[in-house]
């Protein structure tokens, strides 16, 4: 047994990494939100080690990068965040004259208000929230847009997600506001309006909604469109709507935060990923949309006119990005304990 | 009729345990890959799991840092343990109580505490870090289990060792340690697990250079848990059941 012990102490002493030096990267990141391919190729291509950290929620990373202050180059905050770094000042500016291929990027998803200029942020994916109906049942075929989400057949049979924002997008957008409204009288109404919608919630989840649609738990289901392209998948009854009244599009990005150590080898990845081939490459093997307008013609046929994974131009315009709304999230949360607690 | 009742009392309380281990078995077999519909049997979740290096590493990490950490607070939750059970000292209900605090206290609270107490010393973080935190969260659990065990024993044992002339190292090495060998066994099992299992408490005290795996199939809800962490999952349940039943072998060999 001393033995042993020993045995293993010793193999870890040589097995801990020595401390990082040139020709590393330290990517912090969703897990599987990257090809391994990618990563590989990348490696082969420059000689530069990518070590892979991950979490499991904007909040929880914003957490360690602002305790733990230095060893990650690259994070993946989603706009909102983008926002709220760039703001508290923990975040490096990008040296564009390295970043050559920024040029690849599709005009609507650069220069947001969460990042003018796009100083601090560059986009790797993006995705929108809306409708996923089954269209076999009665309840789920009727529903077109956000208001119809009040339609008494509807109880019992709808899900939502569990986060507030993406709840009150759809009462703001109903209201013909913008999703990342503060004014408190427009917040006032939203949640008195949502009061009468959560009678009719029969589960809240953001995790795996496609499970609830899929099992015919629910008929409706406010969901992310990779949730909805998977549901879809399996049951193409299944179709997803993107509301007239608008809807909440969320664009993870990519940003280097302040004590950062390796900053040559995160410009080269960040060109990397700009590349047309590498960016449908991670589009087709994740699902997702990429915002790269040049990766469309390295994307097959049966992903690129999927409009769950692809909206058209006059549906997309009809999108908007969730941004960081500082103070007025207090609002929000107190409105969101007050909505849950009356289920 | 009444061992009847009893037996199908204990059935079910085994169900309610073990029916949530069997479902994961059964769907790691699954050839669906969302729906929880059974579409035929395969072996392909095997087959990539074997090609998901980043998987693989992680839990590697997970169980390299399971086994010394549950090794070290072993260690010291039996000399804590041993402590509080022979001797009466100034300074013992504190010493119990700061133990069950440990206990009580949650995940997050421990995770961030230490999380500043490293950065504040200096540590960068990485595998001590982890291994730091994961002692930490795993010791008090292995010295009250532990006490438990010392508690029971006959206590004239160790007075007729003190008589014969025993030190007390000796006392220790040769009697407390094999009559508390289940305990220790059931203390570093519980410890080894404890550790494979933890989320939060990892989440603060490691760095990006030692990431394991809890974290990593945690952060899988950007596009939803995959079916090789299914077939990784039954990995694991094997090599922890055959280490209890190998455990139990030895044990049962020594007595």
């Amino acid at each position: 047994m001393k033995k042993t012990v020993l045995a293993i102490i010793l193999t870890l002493l040589c097995s801990v990494p020595a401390f990082a030096g040139g020709g590393e990267l330290y990517l912090y990141i969703w897990s599987e939100y990257i090809p391994d391919e990618v990563v590989e190729n990348f490696t082969k291509e420059t000689g530069i080690k990518v070590n892979i950290s991950n979490y499991d929620s904007n909040e929880a990373m914003y957490a360690k990068i602002k305790l733990a202050g230095e060893g990650y180059d690259l994070i993946v905050p989603s706009s909102d965040y983008v926002g709220l770094m760039r703001r508290q000042d923990m975040l490096l500016p990008l040296d564009k004259s390295k970043l050559t291929n920024f040029a690849n990027l599709a005009k609507k998803f650069t220069d947001q208000p969460f990042d003018p200029d796009n100083t601090f942020s560059v986009p790797y994916m993006w995705g929108s929230t809306a409708i996923a109906v089954n269209t076999a049942t009665e309840e789920g075929k009727a529903v077109t847009s956000f208001e119809d989400l009040w339609n008494p057949a509807l109880k019992g049979h709808l899900l939502l997600p569990n986060d507030v924002r993406e709840v009150f997008t759809i009462a703001l957008k109903t209201l013909g506001y913008s999703l990342n409204d503060t004014d408190p009288a427009h917040l006032e109404q939203a949640f008195e309006k949502l009061k009468s919608l959560i009678p009719a919630v029969r589960v809240f989840d953001s995790d795996s909604p496609k499970q609830a649609l899929l099992s015919g738990e629910v008929s409706v289901g406010v969901v992310w469109n990779g949730e909805a392209f998977v549901a879809n998948q399996e049951n193409p009854e299944i179709k997803y709507i993107y509301p007239a009244e608008g809807y909440s599009l969320w664009l993870d990005s990519l940003c280097i935060p302040k004590g950062a150590k390796n900053l040559d080898e995160a410009h080269a990845f960040l060109n990397y990923l700009l590349r047309p081939d590498v960016a449908a490459a991670i589009s087709t093997e994740m699902g997702y949309s990429t915002p790269n307008a040049k990766a469309s013609e390295f994307i097959p046929e049966d992903v690129r006119t999927n409009d769950i994974v692809y909206p058209s131009e006059a549906i997309a315009a009809r999108g908007e990005f969730l941004d960081d709304i500082g103070e007025a999230m207090n609002t929000y949360e107190e409105y969101w304990v007050r909505l849950k607690g009356a289920e | 009729m009444n061992r009847i009742v009893k037996a199908a009392y204990a059935a079910l309380v085994f169900a309610f345990l073990y029916l949530p281990l069997v479902v994961i078995a059964v769907y790691s077999f699954n050839a669906s890959k969302y729906s929880l519909a059974w579409k035929g049997f395969t072996l392909q979740w095997y087959g990539k799991l074997i090609g998901n290096a980043t998987l693989l590493d992680a839990a590697l990490r997970s169980m390299t840092i399971a086994v010394v950490s549950a090794t070290v607070a072993l260690a010291l939750g039996t000399l804590a343990a041993f402590m509080l059970h022979q001797y009466r000292f100034k300074g013992r209900k504190a010493v119990f109580g700061g133990l069950f605090v440990m206990m009580m206290s949650p995940d997050i609270v421990i995770g961030i505490s230490l999380l500043v107490l490293f950065l504040g010393a200096g540590l960068a973080l990485g595998f001590w870090t982890l291994l730091m935190g994961h002692v930490t969260l795993c010791m008090p659990f292995a010295a009250a289990t532990v006490y438990s065990r010392f508690e029971g024993f006959d206590p004239t044992v160790v007075e007729a060792a003190r008589d014969l002339g025993a030190t007390e190292y000796q006392v220790f090495r040769r009697i407390v340690l094999p009559m508390a060998a289940p305990g220790l066994v059931a203390a570093w099992l519980l410890s080894f697990t404890l550790s494979l299992d933890d989320v939060i408490v990892s989440f603060f005290t490691t760095g990006p250079t030692y990431e394991v795996l809890p974290l990593r199939i945690y952060s899988m809800v950007r596009l939803g848990i995959k079916p090789d962490v299914n077939a990784l999952s039954v990995v694991m349940i094997a090599i922890t059941v055959t280490a209890v039943v190998l455990s139990r072998r030895l044990l049962k060999e020594k007595s």
